[in-house]
């Protein structure tokens, strides 16, 4: 059952479709959806409708670990965890007319990773470049306007976006949605003389002692959540206002002038 | 009584996750082409803000839709004489700003470049290819963004003790998507001076004749939803043309196909033509929503029956008007109402207003009162009442309640399994239409959303001749 491997039923492929782009037609033991005109595509469905089990110890959909080490941790179950002091903000000059703000980078509304708000008429959707969210009473204390450049800083990097100031951010939280793209609209940074940076530029992975447990089934630490997932996204940042963003010279010569 | 079938729309509010799914498909269909870069057809709001084009609602900037001067109904944007007067330069136009300044990128660049640094792209205008900075868009104020100082000066506030809002714990939103309204008195075919917009007599879709259109632009400033668009490019003015090519098979419009939340529903409304002009001149704008709704003929009832045969309406649209989820909706349930009512163009389109989580109260799971709480709802029914029934309160929070009803008549029968209609009653809403309105609103199959009658074209051209042809000619319009 695990290796079932069935070719595509209901369409097919040109070679001319190949050379674009890869494609994904056969059914995948590590792929759990499936191709098919017939139906929607969602994750598990092969799971569900073919009784093929989860590559978790017991087959099912787990939300418990029972693993001595989870117990001994307390995190057999999702919890609350408080802040680990990651040291982000050690040693880091804070200067005149900054905050510290609360980072988060949820996934954003109109897709995942840069699927499919890279697309144009998404970037018209939205605000056409890499944007950050701030509280409009943080706005106020950092003298920042909706639509101002910002430099959110701490000592794991650098990134700057545009700010956009909402009411529908609590008070002391900047959210930069999750891999916006900075090939479009990103300055150069001052502090790292190194273009932008991003979303993930803030922050780094850290290792939890339980990612060691196991090397098998669903208990199987890589990085980029391939098995246990990690706790990277937990962090602080140091905000300020960008009085005049810097583009190298050659990023703003007119097109057409190469 | 002159029996007319128009083809409507309802939206259901309440389940718009604002994907914009519907905007993009559109803009894909209808408007990705030069002189239209600009324009949206359907685009989709998140309110409180102030909207695409900036203030839209404001009629004393941009004089659109209707007034009642003496009992007489006059355009805002004026008579005949000073439409003619200004001519050649209208003073009420969105500018090009007030929309925004359409941007690409040049992603070749990236290709060629050999920057010191990891290259990134600037904005350049899709117009005149020069660099840009981006200062607004269509949806700019996308999940509130923007403060709310500049979001606030949203019309819907009149009357509100806004301020209160700006704060975090009363922050309220919803989205609020926007097309043509195909309305039953256009202010747009009323303003043109080369009479080139019609309202289709089969099915009462608004259309451009692009042959007659001069380019005056004065329908931009007198539709007061800012719906119609001027394509720089051919020197005419594009609108909505509410799919029909598709409606005319049968198809729903694509809006409404690619609708993620399957809020849209189209059907057929039966109308009373000569009754019209008497309504849009309600003295009282608060009776404009009642009156609307009498404009509508029961498509069960013999007379209108015959007389729509009479006055050439087909059996199919009769057959679609009985089993209109639209008529449903707007008439037997009083749950949908048209978009500002006040502009008195009697808009066609019909929204289902949203039910929002109830703040400040905490004693609400103590208590079994289920319809106390409708001033609690954090969005402010008077702010509804603004957007869809030109402040009359009374029928917004009886479609509320009725709403409101539903979801704990149904949640008892679920959780409890207790069929108690003590609630319903209470709405005004019997055990057979709750069932009825969960089936339209909750499960909304596809042909329960879309009842649309093909049209018969063998009464209204001559199909012999167009044997052959091949769709629009290379005219760069569509094609």
């Amino acid at each position: 059952m695990h290796n079932n491997i069935r070719p595509p039923i209901d369409y097919s492929l040109r070679f001319v479709d190949l050379q674009i782009q890869p494609r994904r037609t056969v059914t995948s033991p590590i792929w759990s959806g499936i191709e098919s005109k017939e139906i929607p595509y969602s994750a598990n469905y092969q799971n569900v409708h073919e009784f093929i089990p989860w590559r978790t110890l017991t087959g099912r959909i787990q939300f418990y670990q029972d693993h001595k080490w989870m117990q001994l941790f307390g995190e057999n179950f999702a919890v609350y965890k408080p802040l680990v002091d990651a040291k982000s903000l050690s040693n880091i000059n804070k200067e005149d007319n900054t905050l510290t703000l609360k980072w988060s980078t949820a996934h954003q509304k109109f897709g995942i990773h840069s699927t499919y708000v890279d697309l144009l008429t998404l970037q018209t959707l939205s605000r056409g470049g890499p944007h950050i969210w701030i509280s409009e009473s943080d706005a106020k204390i950092l003298g920042l306007k909706d639509n101002d450049w910002v430099e959110a800083f701490n000592k794991n990097g650098v990134v700057l976006a545009r700010a956009v100031v909402s009411q529908r951010i609590p008070k002391g939280s900047a959210f930069m949605y999750h891999a916006q793209d900075k090939v479009i609209n990103t300055p150069i940074s001052e502090r790292t003389k190194n273009r932008g940076g991003v979303h993930n530029s803030v922050i780094k992975i850290l290792l939890n002692p339980l990612h060691m447990i196991g090397g098998y089934a669903q208990l199987s630490y890589s990085f980029n959540y391939y098995g246990t997932v990690g706790s990277n996204r937990d962090d602080f940042v140091v905000v300020r206002k960008l009085q005049k963003p810097t583009w190298s010279k050659k990023t703003t010569i007119a097109r057409g002038q190469l | 009584m002159k029996v007319k079938a128009q083809l409507s729309m309802v939206l259901n509010l309440d389940k718009c996750i604002g994907c914009h799914t519907c905007s993009v498909t559109c803009k894909n269909v209808w408007t990705k082409r030069e002189g239209l870069e600009y324009a949206w057809f359907n685009n989709v709001e998140t309110k409180p803000g102030i909207g695409y084009p900036k203030d839209w609602e404001n009629q004393s900037k941009y004089k659109g839709g209707w007034k009642l001067e003496n009992n007489e109904l006059k355009l805002n944007l004026g008579s005949k004489t000073s439409i003619l007067l200004n001519i050649f330069a209208n003073p009420n136009l969105p500018k090009l700003k007030d929309y925004y300044e359409p941007f690409e990128f040049d992603y070749e660049y990236l290709k060629l470049t050999n920057e010191e640094y990891f290259p990134s792209l600037k904005p350049i205008s899709a117009i005149t290819k020069k660099e840009i900075e981006i200062e607004w868009g269509p949806n700019w104020e996308d999940d509130l963004g923007g403060e709310f100082e500049n979001r606030s000066k949203d019309y819907n506030f009149e009357n509100l003790q806004k301020e209160i809002y700006s704060e975090f714990e009363n922050t309220f939103m919803m989205y609020l998507p926007r097309l043509c309204n195909h309305c039953l008195n256009p202010a747009c075919v009323a303003s043109c001076p080369s009479a080139a917009i019609y309202k289709r007599d089969e099915d009462g879709i608004v259309l451009i004749d692009q042959n007659k259109c001069r380019g005056w632009r004065m329908c931009v400033s007198a539709c007061p939803y800012k719906k119609i668009y001027f394509n720089y490019k051919t020197g005419k003015s594009e609108k909505c043309i509410l799919c029909y090519p598709r409606l005319e098979v049968g198809k729903p419009t694509v809006c409404s196909e690619s609708c993620v939340g399957k809020i849209r529903y189209i059907g057929v409304l039966l109308y009373d033509q000569d009754k019209i002009e008497q309504i849009a001149k309600t003295q009282n704008k608060q009776d404009l929503y009642e009156a609307q709704l009498s404009v509508f003929l029961d498509p069960f009832d013999e007379n209108v029956i015959k007389q729509a045969r009479k006055d050439g309406i087909p059996e199919n649209f009769i057959e679609a008007a009985q089993n209109s989820p639209v008529y449903k909706m707007v008439v037997e349930w009083k749950i949908a109402f048209g978009l500002h009512v006040e502009f008195r163009t009697l808009p066609m389109n019909f929204y289902i207003p949203p039910l929002s989580p109830i703040v400040n109260k905490t004693e609400l799971f103590q208590s079994d009162e289920v319809f106390g709480n409708i001033e609690d709802l954090s969005l402010p029914v008077d702010y509804l009442a603004n957007l869809l029934c030109a402040s009359n309160r009374k029928p917004i929070v009886s479609a509320l309640k009725k709403l409101m009803a539903l979801r704990a008549f149904f949640r008892k029968k679920n959780v409890e399994g207790i069929t108690d209609d003590d609630v319903l009653k209470q709405a005004g809403l019997s055990i057979n239409q709750a069932q009825d309105m969960y089936r339209y609103l909750a499960i909304a199959k596809y042909e329960d959303r879309y009842v649309i009658p093909t049209l018969h074209s063998e009464f209204h051209q001559d199909n012999f001749k167009k044997q052959g042809t091949v769709g629009f000619l290379n005219n760069n319009f569509g094609g």
